[in-house]
């Protein structure tokens, strides 16, 4: 999914920067006592900053509007699920949850419709994060006590999908968990 | 006498740093030992050592700037010798006040206590927090003085407006500001505003611990203040290291100053606006948050970078590029760290792309890149400065056959270690997990892995201690 190319992207440029700076630095060792280093440095420093900018701009450009802000704001959801979770388990359910007595139920959700997850914590601040069916992460929010986050996805495949804590939150953090299908 | 003075304190603080340095890799060591299911603890031990680890860390490294940039700035105002000594003392009582927590009450909320998780453990003794927020406050305290008074000092000899260097905005200014100068301003006021956000975090920790229940804390202004002290202090002590290389890497090399020009000063006074807002980038995935800050986040640590590559990354460009200069260990250090520094930031804008986070926030990814620019970058930029220090007051300042070993073993061990992380991280594994789900097969043999990397540098790390220790010891314990 999207890992694997944010990982060749930055192991590509990893590596060009290793490579500029070996170079750089085996051009010191090389350099005779008289060579003059830099030629128009000023002029070489305006480009590089120039040029990075124009990149950081497209990037951010390119970006910002696959933030989860915005992804399907105006759509209405097909289904919404309530999440509280609590030190060290998730309750979810298709019905407002109770904080003094929470409960939580088995969970079908419709494949190819936008579904809202509504999300909060009863106690310490979690992590709300949806596991395919071959581990990857596709989407996340956090469980804040005292607020509801509200997370949209639209599931394409079916299966079962898994809910994994990822914010600390004490002794158990590891073994956080729940899941849900996708019909 | 003042000096000498100065001389013995700074290496107090290089023995001390180095010691605690190696104690806490020894307990990273261990953690990845534990997710690599090569030995056993429990969570609790973990999780407590993971606390111990972390706040150490970011500790040491930052009084090793501190102490660094207190050492130069002696060449060009007076410092106070007294707020070092404090500091000194309170790091240390500090760091004990910590440990106990940790270690004996099993304090375990991790090095950012996020609210209300302090007040929320199970497993770890009552006393246990006040106790870590009191060693906290110790440390806050300590550090304040020292930073209050080292910019007070500056501003003895220099106004306002040019200890920011605003002069050089102008052509032909009157007055230079050194670069250490300038650098050094723009960090402590960083570092002061960072550490007043501690002590209105800590009070508002306070206020809810002794009003038993009566007063309770908004989770997301205390996640913010959390953030903006947390981020900021870890990136001012890179700031400090900066500073450091600044005025070092030429005189090491054997070549001319660099010089305050007034796109230096340009691109450190928004380094300062920047580094102050990009903490919103830890936030991301609270929807609740106001959209406006979450957008300024990612701006923020985009550009962040880019003063920081054309001044910063550049300058060392061009006073390498095909230029003969004096390689030692210190400028080797200087400027692979650099190169740590840069990769580990690009690791950083990649996660602080909002679309990013979303599938890497809280996975390995974050330790992965903020291991990079600290044990490949600013580790390095302070242990470039320890051996500088050592070498200055001894007679016979031969070439350390240790070098080649120690950098050999270092880059080594760092980037196995660090690559660990990161394909972690893109396999969606989590941070901070005492052991992994066995959905997750990869997970324990990467950690094993890197455990074994890490190993590497502890051992990089043990050689150059014991190359300069005797040298420093040798500058404390001289007549004065
Ligand atoms: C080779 C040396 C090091 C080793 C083996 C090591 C190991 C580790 C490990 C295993 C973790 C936990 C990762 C997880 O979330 O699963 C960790 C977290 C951390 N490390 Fe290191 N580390 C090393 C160097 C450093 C350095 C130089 C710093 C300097 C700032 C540092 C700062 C931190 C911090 C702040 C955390 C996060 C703690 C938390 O989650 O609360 N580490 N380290
Ligand atoms: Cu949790």
């Amino acid at each position: 999914m999207q890992q694997q190319p944010i990982l060749v992207l930055f192991l590509a440029l990893a590596g060009i920067t290793t490579i500029v700076f070996t170079y750089i630095f085996v051009s010191s060792k090389k350099a005779a006592q008289s060579e003059k280093g830099m030629s128009n440095p000023l002029k070489k420093r305006f480009w590089f900053s120039l040029i990075l900018f124009v990149i950081l701009s497209i990037f951010t450009t390119a970006t910002l509007p696959d933030s989860p802000y915005y992804l399907f704001a105006d759509e209405t959801p097909a289904k919404v699920v309530h999440v509280a979770a609590r030190q060290f388990t998730f309750f979810l359910s298709e019905k407002a949850i109770d904080p003094a007595s929470p409960t939580g139920e088995d969970i079908e959700l419709p494949a190819d419709e936008l579904v809202e997850f509504r999300v909060t914590s009863l106690d310490v601040n979690h992590g709300f994060a949806i596991y395919n069916n071959s581990n990857r992460l596709i989407t996340q929010v956090q469980a804040m006590p005292g607020y509801v986050n509200r997370l949209r996805y639209k599931f394409k495949e079916p299966g079962q999908y898994d809910i994994l804590c990822l914010e600390y939150c004490g002794m158990a953090h590891q073994a956080m968990r729940a899941s849900f299908t996708v019909k | 006498m003042e000096s000498i003075k100065l001389r013995k304190i700074t290496s107090v603080w290089v023995i001390t740093v180095l010691i605690l340095f190696i104690v806490s890799i020894t307990l990273g060591i261990l953690m990845r030992l534990n997710q690599g299911e090569v030995i056993s603890q429990s969570p609790v031990t973990f999780y407590s050592n993971l606390t111990t680890h972390g706040l150490t860390m970011i500790g040491i490294w930052f009084v090793a700037g501190m102490a660094a940039v207190n050492y130069l700035m002696q060449r060009y105002i007076k410092t106070s010798y007294a707020a070092n000594v404090i500091a000194l003392v309170f790091t240390v009582i500090g760091v004990l006040m910590l440990w106990t927590a940790t270690f004996i009450g099993k304090f375990h909320a991790a090095w950012t206590f996020l609210y209300p998780l302090p007040f929320k453990e199970m497993g770890a003794a009552t006393w246990a927090t006040l106790l870590f927020l009191a060693s906290l406050t110790v440390l806050g305290i300590g550090w304040l003085i020292w930073s209050i008074s080292l910019m007070t000092q500056i501003l003895k000899k220099y106004s306002i407006a040019q200890a920011f260097a605003w002069q050089h905005f102008k052509k032909n200014p009157k007055v230079e500001t050194p670069p250490f100068i300038l650098i050094s301003m723009i960090t402590l006021i960083g570092v002061i505003a960072c550490l007043f956000a501690a002590v209105v975090l800590l009070v508002l920790f306070y206020a809810e611990y002794f009003s038993k229940g009566n007063f309770v804390n908004d989770a997301l202004l205390m996640k913010n203040l959390t953030y903006f002290f947390g981020h900021t202090i870890a990136n001012e002590m890179l700031y400090l290291g900066l500073a450091v290389i600044y005025e070092l890497f030429s005189e090491v090399s054997g070549r001319p100053k660099w010089k305050t020009t007034w796109y230096v000063a340009l691109a450190w006074n928004f380094t300062l606006i920047f580094v102050l807002t990009a903490f919103f980038h830890h936030l991301y995935m609270d929807f609740v948050q106001p959209e406006g800050l979450q957008i300024i986040g990612q701006l923020a640590s985009y550009l962040a970078s880019l003063p920081a590559a054309g001044v910063t990354v550049f300058s060392v460009f061009i006073a390498v590029y095909r230029t003969k200069i004096k390689w030692s260990l210190t400028n080797l250090l200087f400027f692979i760290g650099i190169a740590g520094w840069v990769i580990g930031g690009l690791g950083a804008v990649i996660d602080s792309t909002i679309s990013n986070n979303i599938v890497l926030h809280n996975t390995l990814w974050v330790p992965a890149h903020f291991h990079t620019y600290n044990a490949m970058g600013n580790v390095l930029f302070s242990l470039g400065f320890f051996y500088w220090f050592s070498t200055q007051f001894s007679e016979n300042s031969k070439v350390s056959k240790f070098t080649t070993l120690t950098l050999t073993l270092l880059l080594i061990g760092g980037i196995g270690f660090l690559l660990a992380f990161y394909f972690g991280g893109a396999d969606s594994i989590p941070r901070r997990y005492s052991i992994y789900p066995s959905d997750f097969p990869m997970a324990a043999p990467m950690a094993t892995i890197g455990a074994t990397f890490a190993t590497i540098y502890l051992i990089a790390i043990l050689i150059f201690f014991f190359n300069i220790y005797k040298r420093c010891l040798k500058i404390l314990f001289s007549p004065s």
